[in-house]
């Protein structure tokens, strides 16, 4: 799976995915959504590309909220199929992260939390 | 032996994190070429994965068997795995209830599977789980249930 990550200026990191998020999809990005867990601010995962989601993939996304949650930071996830998204809302992913139908949504949403958070207005 | 009923195929697969890869990419094949329809291809890709994950990190299962059965309006999947006795049918669904930042990383598979599946059945029968999963075609399926890829 193909793991697009672009660094905006407004704190904001957008990690755009294109594949299957299957078992081999999970293994090949696990270690650098490590790594932006432990670094980000807030978290815009685009998943408008990702044709499915399981059992490992679903790993890698609640490993991450937990670490980001867990460090005071964010994270969304927007663009997910409607299959995607079935997946998600059975878990009760969308209750640690929002889900949102665009990338610029998902950033909006994570700034004003952002800006709530360190008590600015958006 | 499967009780499915033919047209079906049967792949055996060793019990490993690496085989589960394989045996999804297999089982998206047949999907592929019966015809299902995306949803349903999905579908079955996940519980797939959850169940063949679940006999090699849970089970200890040392091989397992997929068969495939073609049906009118949609496809039964059958899983046997030797590994310890686990009925998911019976399993709580496990879901994040609320916002917190004190969530289980796993354990949502069997809420998934009985989300997507239609209708899951199971037992156990000479030392070998037994999971049969049934599954619709999808909204958007375009052929009929008879072409199975060789195994």
């Amino acid at each position: 799976m193909d793991m697009k990550v672009i660094h905006g200026d407004d704190e904001m990191t957008h990690v755009v995915l294109d594949g299957r998020f299957d078992i081999q999809g999970a293994q090949e990005v696990d270690s650098r959504f490590e790594e932006l867990a432990k670094s980000s601010k807030a978290l815009v995962v685009d998943l408008s590309k990702v044709s499915f989601l399981a059992s490992l993939g679903i790993r890698t996304l609640m490993l991450s909220a937990k670490t980001l949650l867990r460090r005071g930071a964010e994270m969304a996830v927007c663009g997910a199929s409607e299959s995607v998204e079935k997946v998600l809302r059975t878990t009760g992913f969308n209750e640690v992260a929002g889900l949102y139908p665009d990338y610029d949504t998902a950033a909006r949403a994570l700034q004003e939390r952002l800006a709530a958070f360190s008590g600015k207005k958006a | 032996m499967s009780e499915l009923r033919p047209p079906f195929c049967s792949r055996d697969f060793p019990a490993t994190v690496e085989a589960a890869s394989e045996a999804e990419n297999w089982v998206a094949r047949q999907a592929s070429d019966m015809g299902l329809g995306e949803e349903a291809e999905f579908a079955i890709g996940l519980c797939l994965e959850e169940v063949f994950l679940n006999a090699v990190t849970h089970g200890h299962a040392n091989r397992a068997t997929i068969s495939v059965c073609a049906e009118p309006h949609g496809v039964i999947v059958e899983f046997a795995d030797d590994g310890a006795p686990f009925d998911p049918t019976i399993a709580p669904a496990k879901r994040i209830n609320g916002p917190t930042q004190d969530f289980d990383i796993g354990g949502y598979g069997t809420g998934l599977m009985q989300k997507f599946s239609r209708r899951m059945s199971y037992r156990r029968f000479e030392g070998m789980n037994r999971l049969v999963l049934e599954f619709d075609a999808g909204r958007n399926a375009n052929a009929g249930p008879d072409t199975l890829s060789a195994p």
